[in-house]
């Protein structure tokens, strides 16, 4: 099985869920409260499903049991796939049995369904209909409001609260740098790096990645506070579904931390890629002319607003934006053009800096993209030779625009692969870059609340896993 | 997987009925004719193995079994069969390392062993006799403590077991 | 019959099993390691072989294998601990000069690419690694990482010229993987052998490649370029691998190592079955289906599991071996013609 997942949960141990040399170790529930009658015995037919054969050598096929994500996630010694049960739980399947079931509803029960779209998934979209990102954004909603959501937005707003709040963090930290070690800050809004610093090297990174939640779960937050107490409703009322260009964002929401317990609802209830809600369009509208000409039709119904966009790049922007609010706010420097120097024979690997009249350097930041960017930049905070201020880390090389997720080439041809990447780039970059801050429904969205509330909406933790094996007898050898 | 909750909840508990004393004959005595390995041999090596959950012996629950034991001495060959007590026991890898640990202790190094679940009575069979049977993946299992420690309890002899008579 | 090997010595030290022997470029040091999470260094002394230096306390497990820089003056090492050690000898005696850390568990093998600008590495955590290394700074920078196989990566060999690596794995193929604009990826798969690989090795000439495996057979595998004589479809600008010989029923047990010698055409193959056998193609054999036929072999080489053999780079049919018995050997092969 190939995983879809970025190269840094590949490698992790999370990989032998996803990808396990042994089947699940509880597919089969025996009913205990059956009484048996006499002695039987399971076996393994042909097909691979579980027969229970009695004495008389009648034999009877076993129900698999349903496996959850979080069965998954809690068993120490798992060996099953969380892939095929993410799959199961974060698919177009279940989005459109949640769409079915709502519409079977009576209306004062139904909930509100709400749809973010992030702009490097509208871009993938985009650049496979050869489309204009601005009316292939339409297309999106109106697709997404013709099956049965009933709001549909752009994930922009939320990676600009990103960054300011990115920019803050920075600053602060900064600061505090001068008493106790606090650099670098390291970006935190990528899954696959947040999964493997967790799991792979805990104690080193943690303390440094920025506290800021991911774009995606900053509106998850948001959309659940907002939708919900707007049309007096409780949060598990809304059903939050993101379209992202990456496969690991699943995993994201599905995290404890995005959790509520008091009713039971996540954050982001579910996740689709570009490439699953490209194969929903395919299924639903034929082609995507078919999709056009309804959306010409509907069009009073589908947003008008122009979409955003920051500068930086496709991967959310956050070397760019803090590089130029520090320069300014440390230094008083207006940095009119970011200068990205690769490192040798790394495209990936890319260096920031400003330094001042006498060629000191005042800050010193990266962007290290792909696993083995990421391998060089840990290795270097092992060896105590990470002298950075700030890193960008994403996992996947080339960053979001070329996630997971995003629109794939038939059959994986490589060459065809860097023409789709090279176009999804230039649908992107149709959008014109506005600095973030200059919005102002943004700063008032940040202003609308206390610190307290602030930090619960807008920040999260990490949580080191322990190798602790002495708690399974079914560790992997 | 909760930590308590046994694969198989109510295994089927056999009785033990191989005798576990038996009489030497006069060669097994005479220290200067060698003495080849036999099945039962094999078997008195194997059949106090704990099972890793319960406080039952491989024996016990007819996991494994003189039938189901190959002695080649001549060719220096030994291929013990086992069989899980339900074919989803995520316990199969463990119980056949704790049997190729115990041979691999016990006979002398000459030994090709083979450790192999019996045919149809686990889902993962192959898997699992692929990996019972890569000696650097063993070897580098039992330099894992954790499982060495596991395996080892698996090896020791319970107070509550019969008295082995050889 | 085929004549047997000679053993010419018998080098016991380790006291545990040995996992791998290798003799240096020049073939005037053996490098062997073990269970005993040590290396030793063996040379001449007059007639006889002894034990120069021992390597210690640079891995906390079982050291599974060792490679030697083409320079020969370093030496690498891969060990169930999870790490690579680089050993240096420049400054005389041999010293540990750095540890590369990454992988998730252990370390089945390493290996110096021919112009000395990279190293290989793999591991049960199913991926392949690439190090670019920078000799000045002693750095040595993860330049890909590659986790096409789907299963613990046995071995890893590099092509004889061209910055090309080929992998064994417990998945049942082997990949060959060469960088692209920076990236290095997967650009074959040779599928055939029914078990494991544990072993292969490049023909001199790197149109070839021999495999040893589980399933008890060796296979020999040939390059075909795009628009081959033999009409061997190639699929773009790649060549294609094909499987042109299958040696079976030579073995009774696993093959855990082949080696290809580059200054006698013969391969040597050990396994757990304690023989060696050396193969030779027949002069007679055509290109695309070639015969190998047995040129030596002993059937207790070892009174266990023989784990390596490798063959010395300057002095033609000296063989070197290692086993769970404890015991090196070193092997000599007469031959004619």
């Amino acid at each position: 099985m190939t995983s879809n997942f970025s190269g840094a949960l590949q490698l992790t141990d999370l990989n032998d869920f996803i990808a396990p040399s042994q089947e699940c170790i509880k597919p089969v529930e025996v009913k205990k409260s059956i009484p048996k009658k006499g002695l039987s015995k399971i076996k393994v037919s042909n097909d691979g499903s579980y027969m229970e054969v009695d004495t008389s050598g009648k034999s009877k096929k076993l129900q698999k049991a349903e496996i959850t994500l979080n069965d998954c996630l809690a068993c120490s010694g798992c060996v099953t796939s969380a892939e095929t049960v993410l799959i199961a739980m974060q698919s177009k399947d279940e989005f459109y049995k949640v769409l079915k079931e709502n519409k079977e509803t009576s209306p004062e029960k139904r909930k509100i369904i709400v749809v973010s779209v992030s702009p490097q998934s509208r871009a993938s979209i985009a650049a496979k209909h050869k489309l204009d990102v601005r009316k292939a954004g339409k297309a999106i909603d109106a697709f997404f409001k013709s099956l049965g959501a009933d709001i549909v937005l752009d994930t922009t707003f939320a990676e600009e609260i990103a960054l300011v709040k990115t920019a803050e963090e920075f600053i602060q930290r900064y600061r505090d740098n001068q008493s106790k070690k606090s650099l670098p800050v390291l970006t935190s809004s990528c899954p696959g790096w947040i999964c493997y610093a967790e799991k792979t090297h805990g104690d080193l990174t943690l303390p440094y990645i920025s506290s800021v939640k991911s774009p995606q779960q900053i509106l998850g937050s948001l959309v659940k506070e907002t939708v919900s107490s707007h049309v007096n409703k409780t949060p598990d009322n809304v059903y939050h579904v993101t379209v992202m260009p990456c496969y690991d964002k699943k995993l994201e929401a599905s995290r404890q931390d995005f959790y509520d317990d008091i009713y039971s609802t996540r954050d982001v209830d579910l996740v689709l890629t570009s490439g699953e809600v490209e194969e929903m369009i395919a299924g639903e509208c034929g082609t995507m002319d078919d999709l056009i000409v309804k959306v010409d039709a509907i069009n009073n119904n589908a947003s008008t607003d122009e979409p955003l966009s920051h500068g930086g790049g496709g991967s959310g922007g956050y070397l760019h934006h803090v590089y130029k609010h520090a320069a300014q706010q440390l230094f008083g420097v207006k940095v009119e053009e970011v200068v990205y120097k690769p490192a040798r024979n790394n495209k990936d690997f890319r260096d920031v800096t400003l330094k001042d009249a006498d060629g000191k350097i005042l800050l010193n930041f990266a962007s290290v993209y792909g696993f083995r960017s990421i391998q060089n930049l840990v290795q270097k905070m092992k060896r105590g030779r990470c002298n950075y201020h700030f890193v960008e880390v994403m996992a996947c090389p080339s960053g979001c625009l070329n996630g997971g997720g995003q629109i794939k080439a038939p059959g994986g041809d490589r060459e065809l692969q860097k023409d789709i990447f090279s176009s999804v780039q230039i649908a992107f970059n149709e959008i014109p870059p506005t600095e973030a801050r200059e919005d102002s429904a943004v700063n008032q969205t940040i202003m609308d609340y206390d610190i307290t509330k602030s930090k619960q909406l807008f920040h999260t933790q990490y949580h080191a896993v322990e190798k602790d094996e002495t708690l399974s007898l079914n560790v992997k050898w | 997987m909760n930590e308590t909750q046994k694969d198989n909840l109510n295994p089927l508990v056999h009785q033990r009925i191989t005798p576990r004393t038996r009489i030497k004959q006069p060669a097994e005595l005479d220290n200067d004719v060698r003495d080849p390995f036999d099945r039962r041999e094999i078997f008195d090596l194997i059949r106090d193995i704990n099972d890793p959950e319960h406080p039952l012996t491989l024996e016990d629950l007819r996991v494994v079994s003189e039938n189901d034991i190959e002695v080649d001495d001549e060719k220096s060959f030994i291929k013990v069969s086992f069989t899980p007590t339900i074919p989803h026991c995520s316990m199969a890898t463990l119980i056949g390392l704790a049997i190729r640990v115990r041979l691999l202790r016990s006979l002398p190094p000459r030994f090709k062993v083979e450790v192999e679940i019996s045919p149809g009575s686990h889902q993962s069979e192959k898997a699992v006799n692929k990996q019972l049977g890569d000696k650097e993946r063993v070897a580098a299992a039992l330099e894992n403590n954790h499982l060495l420690n596991v395996v080892n309890q698996c090896l020791t002899i319970k107070g509550n077991s019969y008295e082995t008579t050889v | 019959m085929t004549p047997t090997l000679d053993c010419v010595a018998s080098l016991n030290d380790h006291g545990d099993r040995v996992w791998d022997v290798k003799w240096n470029p020049k073939g005037t040091l053996l490098a062997t390691c073990g269970t005993d999470k040590t290396i030793r260094i063996w040379g001449k002394e007059g007639d006889k072989w002894v034990c120069k230096s021992i390597l210690q306390d640079g891995h906390q497990r079982t050291i599974r294998k060792v490679g030697w820089s083409p320079c020969g003056n370093k030496l690498a090492s891969a060990s169930f601990d999870a790490t690579i050690c680089i050993w240096d000898k420049s400054s005389g005696q041999f010293e540990s000069a750095a540890t590369l850390e990454g992988h998730e568990n252990e370390v089945k093998a390493v290996a110096w690419s021919q112009s000395g600008e990279y190293l290989a590495t793999c591991s049960r955590d199913k991926s392949v690694w690439i190090w670019s290394v920078d000799d000045e700074e002693d750095d040595f920078e993860c330049a890909g990482v590659l986790t096409v196989h789907t299963q613990d990566v046995k071995d890893i060999a590099w092509h004889p010229f061209e910055p090309i690596v080929a992998s064994a794995s417990y998945d049942d193929t082997i990949k060959l993987f060469k960088e692209d604009d920076g990236e290095w990826l997967s650009f074959a798969t040779l599928s055939g052998h029914s078990s494991t690989v544990w072993s292969v090795s490049w023909s001199k000439d790197g149109r070839r490649l021999v495999s040893g495996s589980d399933d008890k057979t060796i296979k020999v595998w040939q390059k075909y370029e795009p628009g081959n004589m033999e009409g061997i479809a190639t699929k773009g600008e790649t060549p294609t691998w094909k499987c042109v010989c299958t040696l079976s029923g030579y073995f009774n047990q696993p093959i855990y190592c082949v080696t290809w010698c580059h200054q006698t055409d013969m391969i040597a193959a050990c396994s757990g079955d304690n023989s060696i056998i050396v193969f030779r193609e027949d002069e007679s054999s055509g290109d695309s289906d070639p015969i190998f036929s047995v040129v030596a072999s002993t059937q207790q080489a070892h009174d266990q599991d023989v784990n390596a053999v490798s063959w010395n780079p300057t002095t033609p049919g000296l063989l070197a071996s290692c086993s769970d018995d404890s015991c090196i050997k070193l092997w000599k092969i007469e031959i004619d013609g």
